[in-house]
């Protein structure tokens, strides 16, 4: 579903229920009125007592017609690699995000303090997931959140290579390349991740995750508004923000009590205890297209050097060789 | 004077410029869509850093910078010299099937200018192709510069025909190479810029040498 302008204006005004609601039509850059989210992880306390955290369960329950749906005989190996990513069988899963689950709780001891972290896609401002997908078919858009088309996605699972988070996961069996996988071995499924509830947003409606919250530990308001409240719990907690600077910027801000890197290496003592090696981390991640800014201008600046070239060799009429 | 002069220097350059940074940007495109660790060619002695998306970035817009700008200066420097045999006029299409067929025997070879018909046309579906790629290429650069987020169906049309005109480039080159197992003589000139002086008046005998 796609959130066009007149929608988002219309699921806007029509928000009410929303502590911050964004006013205006978004533009087509990250402005100032484009959704964001905060994760406020000293009110977050993981839903103690509860047999799953809400955010979680509330997500599984209201996308669960979007999770992939694998035929049997489409789980074929992605030849010639003797492997396939298949979590069809593995949908309780939801210690870690995966196809089935797109948002998931980390909870780490930090001294004596338990923090519990809701942990999902962070909607990069800039995000090379997207914007490297070599069909196109993972979207930035200009109100904030970022989505998979799931419709035209052939699952490379580049995506999840350049992501500092590796958030988006890999279902086999499903989505176009199936069309032709007994053909021609190209593609290896569709890749799944939170969608910050686009549908529900152009409704007017928040994300499940943030509707089901007990402890309104998350909001979603206008970008503005978010980071002016992340700033000033900041100052209350006398704690650490996280999101704002990473990877070029996100859509989604923490904030907590306790330094990020105290949190990230706690993180990191845990991940070795339990032998697990794909812990998502709360680390400093550079954006791996702005490194390159440098030479992504020279390349849009080179049409200038090959007419200056062009120019200097015609006018002083130098160039060797004879007429055609 | 046995050889007659066929291709300048500054034609040589710029072809070799375009001809080069084409090889590394097919090489590092396809390295931008996620095949190289799937189909085994990072175990290639010397490849095992193929699958890296940042080095393969880098030598692609590498790679554009000098594509685009000799493509830019090949362009501008033929328009200012007004040289247009290259370039494709009415009847080539018919030229170049009565030159493909008499590759087989059936019927006379027409008689070329400097660049047969079938050159002409070639050059035309080269050069658009390349066009499309610099042009989409330079979109796609620049989205990536920071947080400027254009229309997402507009890029995902942009990346679309980037990716496909990129493969029919491929396939537009490796012709292209082939292509050269027929025209053997002509093979040196693009080193030496030079070709037989008797070679061009049998095989090119509207393209006045003398």
């Amino acid at each position: 579903m796609n959130i066009s302008r007149r929608t988002f204006i219309a699921g806007s005004a029509a928000a009410g229920a929303l502590s911050i609601l964004p006013r205006g039509a978004a533009q087509a850059a990250i402005k100032g009125d484009s959704y964001a989210t905060l994760i406020d992880l000293h009110k977050c306390d993981g839903c103690v007592g509860k047999s799953e955290p809400l955010c979680v369960a509330s997500c599984r329950q209201g996308r669960k017609n979007d999770f992939p749906k694998p035929a049997k005989e489409q789980l074929k190996d992605y030849w010639p690699q003797k492997k396939h990513e298949d979590w069809s069988g593995k949908k309780h899963l939801t210690s870690r995000l995966t196809p089935y689950n797109w948002i998931f709780l980390q909870q780490v001891k930090v001294g004596e303090q338990t923090i519990s972290i809701p942990r999902r896609c962070m909607h990069c401002d800039n995000p090379p997931c997207a914007k490297l997908c070599p069909f196109g078919v993972k979207h930035k858009t200009p109100e904030g959140p970022v989505y998979i088309d799931h419709s035209l996605c052939f699952g490379g699972a580049k995506c999840r290579t350049v992501c500092p988070w590796s958030v988006p996961q890999r279902q086999a069996g499903v989505g176009i390349y199936t069309l032709w996988q007994k053909y021609l071995p190209v593609g290896g499924g569709v890749m799944y991740k939170c969608d910050l509830c686009r549908d529900r947003l152009s409704q007017g409606m928040s994300p499940h995750c943030i509707e089901s919250c007990p402890q309104k530990a998350m909001l979603i308001g206008q970008r503005d508004a978010i980071v002016a409240k992340a700033k000033e719990l900041r100052q209350l907690y006398n704690g650490d923000i996280y999101g704002m600077g990473e990877n070029g910027g996100t859509s989604t801000v923490y904030v907590s009590p306790v330094p990020f890197a105290e949190i990230d290496k706690a993180l990191e003592a845990q991940a070795q205890r339990r032998n697990t090696k794909n812990t998502m981390h709360l680390h400093h991640a550079d954006n791996m297209l702005e490194k390159q800014n440098t030479l992504a201008a020279l390349s849009l600046f080179s049409p200038a050097i090959g007419a200056v070239a062009a120019i200097a060799l015609t006018s002083k009429d130098s160039a060797k060789g004879g007429k055609e | 004077m046995t050889h007659v002069e066929r291709h300048p220097l500054v034609v040589r350059m710029s072809h070799w410029l375009i001809a080069l940074s084409g090889m590394l940007l097919l090489f590092s495109g396809f390295g931008q869509m996620p095949m190289y660790k799937r189909y085994n060619i990072v175990k290639i002695p010397g490849l095992a850093w193929s699958d890296n998306y940042e080095i393969t970035l880098w030598l692609h817009y590498a790679g554009a910078a000098v594509f685009t700008a000799a493509i830019v200066f090949h362009l501008m420097f033929h328009f200012r010299k007004k040289e247009f045999g290259i370039m494709p006029r009415k009847g080539d299409i018919g030229e170049s099937i009565q030159g493909i067929l008499a590759m087989f025997g059936l019927g006379d070879e027409p008689r070329h200018e400097k660049f047969q018909a079938k050159q002409r046309v070639i050059y035309a579906i080269f050069g658009s192709t390349a066009l499309i790629l610099v042009v989409t290429g330079m979109i796609k650069s620049y989205k990536n510069l920071g947080d400027i987020v254009l229309n997402p169906m507009f890029l995902q049309w942009v990346a679309f025909i980037h990716t496909l005109a990129g493969m029919f480039f491929m396939l537009l080159f490796v012709a292209h190479v082939a292509a050269l197992m027929l025209y053997r003589p002509l093979i040196p000139s693009m080193f030496t810029g030079k070709i037989d002086r008797q070679y061009a008046k049998e095989h090119h005998p509207e393209w006045h040498v003398d």
